[in-house]
């Protein structure tokens, strides 16, 4: 059952995570956040006529990451050369309408959530926007939530930033 | 200077007579990567006049399967006709110049234009109009067709199309890639694997197009933290093992070179035995499949803005070996500042599916815009395009070095009694390959392209 307890503690979650992310703190989130079954994907959109549906790609992927394609994501940000974020980008996660689903039991739920992201970099004032939906599968790890499955569906065909060096 | 010249713009005027003596003492003027008129230039020059790659016929498998694609900046519809041929035609109406087909992909047997309803068959034959009798009793619209690029022909299922009907034909175009080609994309059937990855960069498409042309020194620096992570195994103090190989009008090749396959028992980039054992090599001579063993990079370019790598890499260095990955792509212009990355994920035709999700989940995690390697490629590619339009650039018109493998300049020399087309250089420390796709872009500039009209 979604008790208002239950949204309280995703809410909370989905905050912690925001700012982790945003201080830059990614090690922190792949650490303390994430379970080790994680599966964390961004289709490819593309235009397609109306009743071909929402032009969601079955075949390609953004990122599509399990635990240990993570962790190579997140030790190589550590390099020295890891010029994409150093400087770091400055990122915001402006997460919204988040909507619980019950999951298998009481320690899985299903989490959607919107998202937009504000993505700034060095002394330009330009700034780019990412847009998009999140399907998350949370589980209850001893008594901490964490993101066992996350799907991101992007409001964007063509990607508006030049690399995709953060997580959404 | 050539008197066609005379008619451009003065700011285009200035930077090709800079380049025109800078260019052959290895130096370029910054201004070519991010000037507004020369950009127009371009768009007739270069790409109203050279083949340009639309795609691989793979991606449109059945008849009616169509995908959006581009030469230079103008959209054109890529696809298989109810007949079965493969057809590439301009996106717009022929009544008033409405877009007709405004997905990415799909499958159609007709385009109807949403301004006044023109139909066409996916031939590109208009067949009909709304109220035709009371509109357009009597006339003969049977000889309206969609347009359509002058020439259009492939290798390999891959698909250019060039605009210019003076242009020679791919063959000829191409000329020795072809050599390259045959073990590059011959040795057996290519497939693309799902979508291709689209992303916007703030930087000029000729940034994209010199790094594929062939450099491996940027690689050491650049992308130092791909050994860091262990996501690269070819060595890192071998990186300059191979041959840059300067083809002609324009093209490259650059081939990373392995141990002795016979020696280390280690061939084509150590794709797997169940692989290699299916590979086509009948069509090769000794000196083509001898390349082909022994190479473990693979990375070029055909000019103007196709270019291809192929090697091994892994996403999770301390569980998966290093496994083949290879991409096509085309740094497509948009604008004098900007450019859209299109990359496809290939792989041959009958590998495993396994092989297949791996290779493609191996792509994306290193050459892709969340790929690590290419992450922090366009670090420098945004900050010089940047630098090329400023102030300074135009007041200064600095130019850019690109020297290396000149006399004196660096150990690389010429590959003595080389067994395929072009010059090859040894070892792969060295810029030829970027001056002679410079040559061929500044030789393309100073000529007007015929301006032919088709039907």
């Amino acid at each position: 059952m979604i008790t208002r307890d239950l949204r309280d503690d995703l809410t909370s979650a989905l905050f912690h995570e925001a700012e982790l992310l945003d201080d830059g703190k990614v090690k922190e989130w792949f650490e303390g956040l994430l379970t080790k079954e994680i599966d964390y994907r961004i289709p490819v959109r593309i235009t397609r006529e109306r009743l071909s549906g929402r032009g969601f790609s079955e075949h390609a992927w953004l990122m599509k990451e399990n635990w240990h394609s993570l962790r190579q994501r997140v030790m190589r940000l550590d390099s020295e050369y890891a010029w994409a974020e150093d400087p770091a980008s400055r990122i915001r996660h402006f997460v919204t309408n988040i909507r619980l689903e019950e999951g298998e039991g009481s320690d899985r739920v299903t989490v959607k959530s919107n998202v937009l992201l504000f993505w700034s970099r060095l002394d330009s004032t330009d700034f780019k926007l990412v847009s998009g939906e999140r399907h998350d599968e949370w589980v209850r790890e001893d008594d901490t939530w964490k993101l066992d499955a996350r799907t991101v569906y992007l409001d964007h065909t063509t990607l508006v930033t030049p690399n995709l060096a953060i997580f959404i | 200077m050539n008197p066609e010249v005379i008619t451009l713009p003065e700011s285009v005027r200035r930077i090709l007579d800079q380049a025109q003596e800078s260019i052959p003492q290895g130096l370029l003027p910054i201004s070519v990567f991010n000037d507004p008129d020369l950009h127009k230039v371009e768009m007739e020059r270069i790409f109203g006049h050279n083949w340009v790659f639309i795609g691989h016929e793979s991606e449109i498998p059945h008849r009616g399967d169509y995908v959006l694609r581009y030469i230079g900046e103008d959209a054109f519809i890529f696809i298989r006709d109810e007949k079965g041929q493969i057809r590439v035609m301009w996106d717009s109406c022929r009544h008033r110049g409405s877009q007709i087909c405004r997905a990415e992909s799909g499958n159609a047997s007709h385009f109807r234009c949403p301004y006044h309803g023109w139909t066409y068959k996916n031939t590109g034959e208009l067949v009909g109009m709304p109220a035709y009798k009371e509109a357009y009793g009597g006339w003969d619209r049977s000889q309206i067709r969609l347009h359509e690029p002058a020439q259009v022909d492939s290798l390999y299922g891959l698909v250019f199309a060039c605009l210019d009907p003076l242009t020679p034909p791919l063959d000829e175009f191409l000329g020795g890639a072809k050599w390259y080609m045959d073990f590059y994309h011959g040795l057996g059937e290519m497939e693309v694997v799902g979508e291709p990855h689209r992303w916007s960069v703030d930087a000029n498409w000729k940034l994209g197009c010199e790094n594929f042309a062939g450099d491996e020194h940027h690689t050491l620096f650049l992308h130092r933290s791909m050994w860091e992570v262990g996501a690269i195994q070819v060595p890192r103090d071998r990186m300059s093992d191979g041959y840059h190989v300067q083809i002609g009008n324009g093209h490259t090749i650059d081939m990373g070179m392995g141990p002795d396959p016979d020696e280390s028992g280690i061939e084509y980039m150590d794709y797997p035995k169940e692989i290699t054992e299916k590979f086509k090599t009948g069509h090769l001579s000794k000196d083509q499949l001898a390349l082909a063993r022994q190479s473990v990079i693979h990375v070029g370019i055909v000019a103007p803005n196709f270019a291809q790598l192929h090697l091994p890499l892994t996403s999770d260095a301390e569980n998966i070996p290093p496994i083949p990955v290879k991409t096509l792509r085309v740094f497509q212009p948009k604008g004098p500042n900007e450019m859209e990355v299109w990359s496809w994920c290939v792989v041959w035709k009958g590998v495993s599916e396994e092989f297949k999700e791996l290779s493609h989940r191996v792509l994306m995690s290193t050459f892709s815009p969340s790929g690590i390697f290419e992450q922090d490629d366009v670090v420098p590619w945004l900050s010089i395009t940047k630098a090329a339009g400023s102030g300074f650039a135009r007041l200064k018109q600095p130019l850019l070095n690109y020297q290396m493998g000149m006399e004196g300049v660096g150990v690389s020399k010429p590959v003595p009694d080389w067994a395929g087309p072009g010059t090859a250089y040894s070892p792969r420390f060295e810029e030829g390959n970027q001056r002679s796709f410079w040559s061929k872009w500044l030789r393309d500039m100073l000529v007007e392209p015929s301006k032919v009209s088709t039907p």
